[in-house]
C-alpha cells in the first residue's frame, strides 16, 4: 500500500487486548481519515450507549496524504459526542499525524474503559500501558513534558488537561501543548476511559506511489501557497486576526448580546498592538506546512504556543469582553493549559455572566474557569455544557444543534451558516463551513463572490444575510471539509490551491487515480453514513435546529442593526439541503441515496 | 561548490527539507532516513546537516578509509565502510547518520550539486552559495591560530 500507513490499531482498554486491522479494508469504500473513523464509529458504537460509557469508541485517523505532502498535517478524531450525545468530530494538525503513521498505523481506535489511570504508549510494535496516576490532575503543558521525557525516541504527544480528566464537556484532546480537538468533548471521551495520553513515535518511513512525480507536484503546491497574495498576511497572523474579525463583522459579544460592544474596536486595537509590540513571537508551522498559523509567544516571564487560525484569543477579547490584551493572554494560557475548547468554555462563561456568575472582562474569569475545570460549586453545572446549564437555571441560552455551544463567530445574521449550524452532524461549525464565503464577504468580497458564483451560480449569494442558494454553498464547503478531513490535509491550503494539483499529489502517493466527482461522490457518501449514524440514535429533522434564543434575537445597533433568523425562511433553507443531499423531509436519507453510495442498511 | 547557509532565523520547523531529503534520496518520507535534521527548542528551531568540513574529524577518524572526497563533496564507499558509526560519534553537529534500516552511512551529498532542501524550503532558510563564505574560512583560520 502507498502513502496509508498500512495497519489501523485497535486498543480494548477493559481487558489490554491490542489487534490490528489491514487499513485496505476500507480504503476503497472511505477513503481515509474522517471517512474511515465515521465507518469505524458507525460499526463499533451501538446506537444505545451514551458517550462516556465504556462501549463508546475514540477514532484517531489520519489521511493517505497525512505527512506526504505540503500542509498535510492533520488527524481527525471521531467519537460519540458528550455534549451532544450525537456523532462528534474534530479534527488537528501538529506533528502527531504523521508520526502515528511512521509508527506505521493510519489510526488508534480506543474502546472499554481502563480500571487504572494510564496513557499509552506507541512504538511501531512495542505498545504498553504506561502509569499515569501522577499526572492524571496534571495540565496539558506538565503532562506533554513528562510523557515526552518518557520517550527515549522522537515521540509526539496527545493528551488531555484537567478538564478532560474531569469529565468537562467543554473539554479538548491537546496534540503536544498547541493544536486541540477542541470540539464536542472528545476530552471528557478520553477522560472517561482513564486514558491521559497518547505518545508514538517509530522509523517506518511512509511509502509513495512514484516519488518524482510527488517531489515534483509538492514543489508546485509550495510554489502556490508561497506565492498566493495572502501568505504574506500568515507571518503578521497573531497580530491581524482580532481587527480582521471585526472587519468581517464576525465576533458576537458576551452571552450573544444584541447590542454592539462599543468598545470592540478599541480591543481589536490593543490585542493587535500587544502581538506587534509586547510579545516575544516566533512563527512556526505544522508539518509539511509554510503558512506559520501557530508561533510561540513569550511575555511577561510565561511563555506557550498559540494557533491563530480558529481565532481563539479574538473569541476571548471580544466574547468575554476584555480591552486588556494582558488579561486575554492569561485566560488564553489558563484554557490551554486546561486543556479546554476556548470556543466552548468561552460561550459558558458569558452564559454565566448574564447569570451574574462572573464578570465579564475582569480577572474573576480566571478564578471561574477554575471552578468549571475542578467542578467546584455552581462550576459543576456549567462543565456540563451551556444547554444543561441552561436547563438547570431555567434561563435560555444560545447554542446550535444537539446543544452544541455557538463557534467563535456570531451565526445569527449569516444564513449558510446558521443553516450549517443545524444540519452539521456534530453540530461543530468550524468541521462544516471554515473558509465559507459569509465569513469573508466583508474582508475580501471579491474573492468570496467569485466562490459564491462558482458553487451556486450566483456573485450575490455571498452577502451574509440573503438566504437564496444557501444549502449548495454549505453542501459544496461541507464536502471539501469532508474531503480535507479525510486526505489529512488542512482544509485552508486544500481551497487556496487548485484541486488538479492536490489529485496529482494524492495519485503520486496512493497510485489511485481519482476525479474531483470522484472526490465529492465520496464526501457525499461520507456526509450521508454521519446522517445514519445519527438516524440510527432516533434524530431527525426536528433535532436540526438551533436554540430557541437564536430564533428571537434582533440586534439593536451596530452593524447588524434590526438583523434576526427567519425561522419560516430558516426552514425552507433546511427543506432545500435535505433535497440537495437526498434526504426525505424528515431529514432521512432515501433509499435510492443510499443504493447510490452502497450504504443499504438492513 | 555550492555551499548551504542556514538563516536559522527563518525556519518555521515544517520539516519539508527532511520529507524531501528522504523522498529524493531514499524514495520514502521518512525524518530517520534524511541527510538534514530540523533540530529546535520551543519555537526556535533551525536544520543542520553536514558542513563539509575543512579537516573532517569524520574522515579522520575512519579506520577503513571509506570515507573520499570528490570535488569538494565527502561520500562513504559503502564497499569500505564497516558500519562502525565512528564518524557519526565524533561528528560535533550529527552530519552523519546510521540508516538503521538499509545498514548504510547517511550524509548530506549536497545533492550532487543541486540541493533540494534549498529548493523546497518554502522559507528560504537554507540557501545555496557558490563559495565557501569569507566569514567562514576566517573562522577556520582562527581555530587553527593562523589568525587574531
Amino acid at each position: 500500500m502507498f502513502g496509508y500507513a498500512g495497519k489501523i490499531l485497535f486498543v480494548d482498554l477493559t481487558n489490554g487486548a491490542i489487534k490490528k486491522e489491514e487499513t485496505q479494508k476500507y480504503v476503497a469504500e472511505f477513503l481515509g481519515g474522517r471517512g474511515i473513523a465515521t465507518k469505524i464509529a458507525y460499526d463499533m458504537i451501538p446506537p444505545e450507549v451514551n458517550a462516556l460509557d465504556p462501549e463508546n469508541a475514540l477514532i484517531f485517523m489520519t489521511g493517505p496524504m497525512t505527512g506526504a505532502a505540503p500542509s498535510s498535517s492533520r488527524i481527525d478524531v471521531v467519537s460519540l459526542s458528550p455534549v451532544t450525545n450525537m456523532l462528534g468530530g474534530s479534527s488537528a494538525g501538529g506533528d502527531f499525524g504523521t508520526f502515528l503513521k511512521f509508527s506505521g498505523y493510519d489510526g488508534i481506535v480506543i474502546y472499554g474503559k481502563s480500571k487504572e489511570k494510564v496513557y499509552l504508549k506507541i512504538c511501531e510494535n512495542d505498545i504498553t500501558f504506561e502509569d499515569a496516576s501522577k499526572i492524571w490532575n496534571k495540565d496539558v503543558f506538565e503532562s506533554v513534558d513528562y510523557m515526552k521525557e518518557a520517550g527515549r525516541e522522537m515521540v509526539e504527544v496527545a493528551t488531555i488537561g484537567k478538564a478532560g480528566a474531569n469529565l468537562v464537556k467543554t473539554s479538548g484532546i491537546s496534540f503536544s501543548k498547541r493544536s486541540l480537538a477542541s470540539r464536542g468533548g472528545l476530552g471528557a471521551v478520553m477522560g472517561s476511559k482513564n486514558l491521559k495520553g497518547l505518545v508514538v513515535s517509530g522509523c517506518k518511513g511512509i511509502k509513495v506511489r512514484n516519488k518524482d512525480v510527488l517531489n515534483k507536484t509538492n514543489y508546485e503546491i509550495l510554489r502556490k501557497l508561497v506565492e498566493s497574495p495572502s501568505y504574506e498576511k500568515y507571518k503578521t497572523w497573531h497580530a491581524k486576526i482580532t481587527p480582521s474579525l471585526l472587519k468581517a463583522r464576525r465576533p458576537y459579544f458576551g452571552d450573544y448580546e444584541e447590542e454592539y460592544w462599543e468598545d470592540a474596536e478599541e480591543a481589536a486595537r490593543n490585542a493587535k498592538d500587544f502581538f506587534e509590540k509586547k510579545v516575544k513571537i516566533k512563527s512556526n508551522s505544522c508539518f509539511s506546512c509554510p503558512l506559520r498559523c501557530w508561533a510561540w509567544i513569550e511575555y511577561n516571564g510565561e511563555e506557550a504556543p498559540m494557533v491563530a487560525c480558529q481565532g481563539t484569543f479574538s473569541a476571548i477579547t471580544f466574547i468575554l469582553k476584555i480591552k486588556e490584551p494582558e488579561l486575554a493572554w492569561k485566560i488564553y494560557l489558563k484554557m490551554q493549559r486546561e486543556g479546554l475548547d476556548i470556543m466552548s468554555t468561552v460561550a459558558v462563561i458569558a452564559y454565566a455572566s448574564r447569570l451574574g456568575k462572573v464578570k465579564l472582562g475582569s480577572e474573576e474569569i480566571l478564578d471561574f474557569i477554575d471552578k468549571i475545570v475542578n467542578r467546584v460549586g455552581e462550576g459543576n453545572i456549567f462543565a456540563e455544557g451551556i444547554k444543561k446549564a441552561a436547563e438547570y437555571y431555567g434561563v435560555p441560552a444560545v447554542y446550535v444543534k444537539g446543544g452544541m455551544e455557538s463557534w467563535s463567530s456570531d451565526i445569527r445574521p449569516f444564513r449558510g451558516i446558521s443553516l450549517a449550524a443545524a444540519v452539521t452532524e456534530s453540530g461543530s461549525i468550524s468541521r462544516a463551513v471554515h473558509g465559507f464565503p459569509e465569513s469573508s464577504y466583508y474582508t475580501k468580497p471579491e474573492k468570496a463572490k467569485k466562490v459564491a458564483k462558482k458553487i451556486a451560480g450566483r456573485e450575490d449569494v455571498a452577502e451574509p444575510t440573503i438566504y437564496e442558494e444557501k444549502h449548495k454553498l454549505v453542501a459544496h464547503f461541507e464536502n471539501e471539509h469532508i474531503i480535507a478531513d479525510s486526505l489529512g490535509i488542512c482544509d485552508t491550503p486544500l481551497l487556496s490551491v487548485p484541486e488538479e494539483l492536490w489529485l496529482k499529489a494524492f495519485a503520486a502517493i496512493t497510485g489511485l487515480n481519482y476525479s474531483t466527482e470522484d472526490l465529492h461522490y465520496y464526501a457525499e457518501k461520507i456526509r450521508t453514513l454521519e446522517r445514519l449514524f445519527n438516524v440510527r440514535r432516533g434524530l431527525n429533522a426536528k433535532n436540526d435546529t438551533l436554540s430557541e434564543r437564536l430564533f428571537q434575537s434582533r440586534f439593536r445597533s451596530g452593524p447588524w442593526k434590526g438583523v434576526g433568523i427567519d425561522r419560516e425562511k430558516f426552514e425552507e433553507l433546511k427543506k432545500k439541503y435535505y433535497e440537495l443531499r437526498g434526504w426525505d423531509e424528515n431529514g432521512i436519507p432515501k433509499k435510492e441515496t443510499l443504493k447510490k453510495y452502497g450504504l443499504e442498511v438492513e | 561548490m555550492p555551499y548551504l547557509i542556514v538563516h536559522e532565523d527563518k525556519c518555521v520547523g515544517c520539516h519539508t527539507c527532511e520529507m524531501v531529503c528522504s523522498l529524493s534520496h531514499e524514495g520514502v518520507i521518512n525524518l530517520n532516513l534524511s541527510r538534514i535534521h530540523v533540530v529546535g527548542y520551543k519555537g526556535e528551531k533551525f536544520p543542520i546537516m553536514c558542513l563539509q568540513c575543512e579537516d573532517a574529524p569524520c574522515e579522520l577518524v575512519c579506520p577503513m578509509e571509506a570515507i573520499y572526497k570528490e570535488g569538494d563533496i565527502r561520500y562513504v564507499d559503502g564497499e569500505k565502510c564497516i558500519r562502525c558509526k565512528m564518524c557519526s560519534l565524533v561528528c560535533p553537529i550529527g552530519g552523519v547518520i546510521y540508516d538503521a534500516i538499509n545498514h548504510k552511512m547517511l550524509r548530506c551529498d549536497l545533492c550532487g550539486g543541486d540541493p533540494q532542501c534549498a529548493k523546497y524550503c518554502p522559507m528560504d532558510a537554507i540557501e545555496v552559495v557558490e563559495e565557501v563564505p569569507e566569514r567562514r574560512k576566517k573562522g577556520v583560520r582562527v581555530l587553527y591560530g593562523e589568525e587574531d
